[in-house]
């Protein structure tokens, strides 16, 4: 039984992806605990297993073995579709590559995961949100009419609207240049700040890892270091 | 856990562009699929609307009574008028002369009745009815031919007649059928008196009745009638159907239309499938972020379902409106082939089924490409590369209840299920044969050995590759380039019919009922003018096949209560003829011919179709009526006759003691030198009235000018019609590679990247394109010439006479359209410098 303090709790977490003839085993046995609140840094090098990891932890992979309990839920016993709804208003994700929905404004893209999840005045609250990240004079700009920046901002309040319990964070800054890349980090520390919610960002920058609670470094599928940041 | 529907359609609309882009090319298809639909109901429903309602006026009546060679006799005439009002007349073929001028006419007695329903009105205005006394109204060209005005006079056998006006609108005419001559009215009592009713001569009496009782069952007082004078020979025609001949060409046409339509849905299904699946790939980044974000795939089939149906649904809308409105004009490129003027009319039940076929084959064909998508995963987000998905058996389901429906729907609402049926089948072989194609094709490039050159290598790798759109493209360029095919074949076939069938050598006048006294002195007067004229004589008369048989069972054509498929002959009074040889151009398949001198037991040779339809045999029986005398004879031969020769063609050929001893005339063909002086063709038709005036000459100039005519206008109709589905065809060729091209576009800026020139990259693109569509070349020349000959043997029942040098043509051209489409979209990219193209990517 995971204790309610926890937002994510996983025991010998383990994911094999690939045909059964040629079976590739990303996670081997991943033993995990993050109290709500918690902001926490996933370093390690280039396939180690960062980003399948945090694939797992926010639902958007099944993992192949273990049990891994997100959020009050047992995401071993949800299928793809059960996945999808346990996200729904619980779950913010912030993509390296941003992946705004090209044909919506961003007020559209941040009123969408608060209309999936069903909650009701989604289009002032995706204003509000909007204004938040700075962004209150481009909301009926589309995607492609924004800044790198700005589409990373946008992502940030589409996250951070349906006020979630848990927030992943996938390189946020990893297609941005260092100013910017600063600016979106204060960002997200800033709404997580405000809304309370666990973190779990993936990074190859020691310095951003320096501002987080704990840093936890992977290597070849396994968490190999599990400590409290130097800041924290 | 799913969407609710509100906010379903909410995001859906949001993600949809409001110019439908990316979804253009399931708008096209289902626009030109439902307006060739709607366009095709709509016709024939106003058609078979005309028919219906006119019928009376069209018949002259609520039924006609037709008998060759005799007047209705006195009880015949009793039983007619115990349901209503009876208006009698004749009918027969004539010749109208001036001193200075002969033309050959068709004359038409009628009574002080005439007409019982519409009006003949003349070209001065005049509404009028049954011309009195000598006073006869006649057309136009009759008047140009004699060379006379209104109020003058002229001559029709013995009697002379004045010309009291012109005829501008027959109500009747078109239950007349084909016209051997310009019209000319005249009061009942004339032909007798113009000497024009003797025994043997070939006329028909016409007797029309309306009802007293307007509510009673017309086909039932047919069947009385048949009953009641089982030898008479009637020919009787109902209300309902007042011309057969306009009633089959409407079916003829109303099938080929319906083909038209099912080859535009089923190619308009091949792009809606392609536009779907390609929009749908376009859309893998977000579909996986709607997942990341909270959907599930049950929301995502519903949003990109309403995104789909919502651009189906205009589609469908504006393909009506469409269709309706092009109606008027496809009435009017059938003008003269149509039976009645059309007009503009909306058919609410016409256009519910071209809406219910649009968006049953958008649903049939976009449900595979729709499910698929469900599977695309979140993760596609954060792996790069193309995931493959599984195969999804609930698409599976959903697209055949998708195609079952579309079969259904087709086969319960066509009058000829086993040619919608069949086309049906033929369309799924079809999809199945280029699905294998494009598996094939696959699978070799797959086995290939990897050549060296990058070039090379990468034009083979594109066929095979995960995610390679091979099996689309060859869908979609197979049946397209089938659409090519399809067209040409068929207008070239027909053309080619126009120019064998309506023939080249047929004879220059056909002459009906000449005395078999006056057979010398005919000769005599062609020989004037015309000393090398081709002249041959076949005796002539009309009789009702009664029954038929072997000798102890014989079948009574009054107890049938259906006439058998191909049994034409059995219908009414046919025309019978006598022979001591065999007919020129015939050819004996069983049995063999009788000795000229032949004095035996009566004898006939059968039409081999005919005896096949009937089941009739040689050695068995055959008893005809003419003129109220029962004659039985022995079938001795069957008979291949080729029909297309315009010359004397008689189903039933008798031995001479069989019926020669029955009152009849002859008829003759005349051939005339090449190229006959005008003036001596002139003078021997007023030669022929003159000596000769109870026999009927037959220009048959004329007739295949009017026969020509009339194929021509089939030949535009087909013509416009089958635009649509090439129309269709194109937007699907350039659909699918569109979409290939868009998959492609990384490769071909890579490989600018990499250091591949311009040329080589066109050429690789050229030689890829190239190979599919020459291949695919051969495949649309079996499936489009395949569809072409059904429609062209099955339907029209023309000769299969299509001009190949003229479908490769059409087909090099698609071709050629394919690869400059192919090419010339890769060209802005190719223009552009590495770098840009890079930063475009």
């Amino acid at each position: 039984m995971t204790s309610p303090s926890l937002a994510i709790s996983a025991r010998n977490l383990t994911l094999t992806l690939g045909s059964n003839a040629a079976p590739v085993t990303i996670l081997r046995g991943i033993d995990l605990d993050i109290p709500h609140g918690e902001v926490v840094a996933l370093l390690g090098p280039s396939g180690s297993g960062k980003s399948s990891l945090m694939a797992v932890l926010s639902g958007l992979e099944r993992a192949s073995g273990g049990t891994l309990n997100v959020a009050g839920a047992d995401f071993m016993g949800l299928d793809e579709d059960g996945l999808a709804a346990a996200r729904r208003g619980r779950i913010g994700i912030v993509l390296q590559a941003f992946h705004l929905l090209p044909t919506m404004t961003a007020a559209e893209n941040v009123a969408t995961p608060m209309e999936l999840a069903g909650m009701p005045e989604a289009a002032p609250r995706a204003l509000a949100e909007l204004e938040a990240v700075g962004l209150g004079h481009r909301t009926g700009h589309y995607p492609t009419q924004l800044s790198g920046g700005e589409q990373q901002r946008v992502a940030i309040a589409r996250a951070t609207a349906p006020r979630p319990e848990l927030i992943f964070a996938d390189e946020p800054t990893g297609n941005l240049d260092a100013t910017t890349g600063e600016e979106i980090i204060n960002l997200l520390f800033a709404r997580r700040a405000e809304t309370g919610a666990t973190l779990l960002i993936i990074t190859h920058d020691a310095a951003l890892a320096a501002r987080c609670e704990r840093v936890l470094t992977m290597a070849d599928g396994v968490i190999v270091s599990d400590t409290a940041a130097a800041a924290a | 856990m799913s969407l609710p529907l509100r906010t379903a359609w909410h995001i859906a609309r949001r993600d949809l562009n409001a110019r439908f882009k990316g979804l253009r090319l399931l708008l096209v298809c289902i626009f030109l699929g439902t307006a060739a639909l709607a366009a095709i109901g709509t016709l024939t429903a106003a058609i078979e609307r005309e028919l219906a309602s006119s019928g009376q006026e069209l018949l002259g009546g609520d039924l006609e009574v037709e008998v060759w060679q005799r007047d209705l006799r006195p009880a015949e005439r009793e039983a007619l008028a115990e349901y209503g009002d009876v208006s009698g007349g004749f009918r027969l073929q004539a010749m109208a002369s001036t001193p200075e001028a002969a033309a050959p006419i068709e004359l038409k007695a009628v009574d002080a009745k005439w007409p019982m329903f519409g009006r003949l009105v003349l070209t001065d205005g005049r509404e009028v009815g049954a011309p009195t006394g000598k006073d006869a109204w006649i057309a136009e060209t009759a008047l140009e031919r004699l060379g006379i005005r209104v109020g003058d006079s002229f001559t029709v056998g013995t009697v002379t007649l004045r010309a009291a006006g012109v005829i501008k609108d027959e109500p009747d005419r078109l239950s007349e059928g084909f016209q051997l001559g310009p019209t000319v009215i005249v009061a009942q009592d004339i032909p007798a008196e113009a000497g024009l009713l003797q025994p043997g001569a070939l006329y028909q009496s016409k007797h029309r009745v309306a009802f007293a009782d307007a509510a009673r069952d017309a086909e039932a007082v047919e069947e009385a009638l048949t009953k009641a004078f089982p030898e008479a020979g009637f020919d009787i025609r109902t209300r309902d159907r007042a011309s057969p001949g306009a009633d089959r060409f409407v079916r003829q046409m109303s099938d080929f239309l319906t083909l038209v339509g099912l080859a535009a849905l089923v190619i308009a299904g091949i792009g809606i499938a392609g536009g779907v699946s390609s929009y749908l790939d376009q859309r893998r980044a977000s579909i996986a972020t709607l997942k990341v974000l909270g959907a599930t795939s049950g929301d995502i089939v519903r949003i990109y379902a309403m995104q789909i149906g919502a651009a189906a649904l205009v589609g469908s809308l504006a393909g009506l409106a469409a269709g309706v409105a092009v109606t008027p004009l496809l009435a009017s490129a059938l003008q003269g082939l149509l039976p009645v003027e059309s007009g503009f009319i909306i058919s609410p039940p016409a256009l519910v089924l071209a809406a219910s076929y649009g968006l049953l084959v958008a649903f049939a064909f976009a449900a595979a490409p729709l499910l698929r998508a469900r599977t695309f995963p979140a993760m596609a987000l954060m792996r790069s590369g193309i995931v493959p998905l599984a195969r999804d058996r609930r698409a599976l389901i959903a697209t055949a209840i998708g195609l079952a429906a579309i079969c259904a729907l087709a086969l319960l609402t066509t009058a000829q299920p086993m040619l919608s049926g069949g086309f049906l089948l033929g369309a799924g072989g079809a999809l199945l044969l280029l699905a294998g194609l494009g598996w094939g094709i696959q699978t070799l490039a797959r086995r290939l050995p990897r050549p060296a050159n990058p070039l090379l290598r990468s034009a083979i790798a594109n066929l095979h590759r995960p995610g390679a759109p091979t099996g689309a493209l060859v869908t979609a360029l197979g049946f397209g380039l089938a659409a090519f095919v399809l067209l040409a074949a068929v207008q070239s076939a027909i053309d080619g019919n126009i120019q064998s069938r309506v023939p080249r050598e047929a004879p220059d006048y056909f002459v009906l009922d000449v005395p078999r006294d006056k057979e010398p002195r005919f000769f005599e007067l062609i020989q004037q003018d015309f000393p090398k004229a081709g002249i041959r004589t076949v005796p002539t008369m009309r009789g009702a096949v009664l029954a038929y048989g072997p000798k102890e069972t014989m079948v009574r054509v009054a107890d049938l209560k259906e006439i058998p498929e191909g049994a034409w002959a059995l219908r009414g009074e046919r025309g019978l003829t006598y022979a001591d040889t065999l007919p020129p151009g015939n050819r004996i398949v069983a049995g063999k011919w009788w000795s000229p001198v032949h004095n035996g037991e009566p004898l006939v040779s059968v039409d081999a179709d005919f005896a096949r339809a009937v089941g009739l045999e040689v050695g068995d029986y055959l008893t005809i009526g003419i003129l109220g005398v029962e004659r039985t004879a022995r079938v001795a031969n069957l008979r291949e006759i080729d029909w297309e020769s315009m010359g004397f063609n008689f189903a039933l050929v008798f031995s001479r003691n069989a019926i020669s001893d029955a009152p009849h005339n002859l008829a003759a063909t005349i051939d005339l030198p090449a190229n006959p002086d005008s003036a001596a063709r002139g003078s021997l038709l007023r030669a022929l009235v003159k000596e000769l005036p109870s026999s009927s000459v037959i220009e048959v100039g004329g007739i295949l000018v009017e026969a020509r005519n009339l194929l021509q206008q089939v030949s535009l109709a087909t013509l416009a019609a089958a635009a649509v589905t090439v129309l269709a065809g194109l937007a699907v060729l350039m659909g699918a590679i569109a979409a290939a091209r868009a998959a492609r576009t990384y490769d071909t800026v890579m490989l600018r990247v990499l250091g591949a020139s311009r040329r080589q990259i066109l050429l690789l693109q050229l030689a890829e394109y190239g190979l599919l569509a020459g291949l695919l070349a051969l495949v649309a020349l079996a499936l489009g010439g395949g569809l072409a000959w059904v429609v062209i043997t099955q339907l029209f029942e023309f000769d299969w006479l299509p001009d190949w040098g003229q479908v490769l043509a059409v087909l090099g051209l698609g071709v050629g359209l394919v690869l400059a489409f192919a090419l010339a979209g890769s060209l802005p990219l190719l223009r552009a410098k590495p770098a840009r193209a890079l930063r475009e990517l």
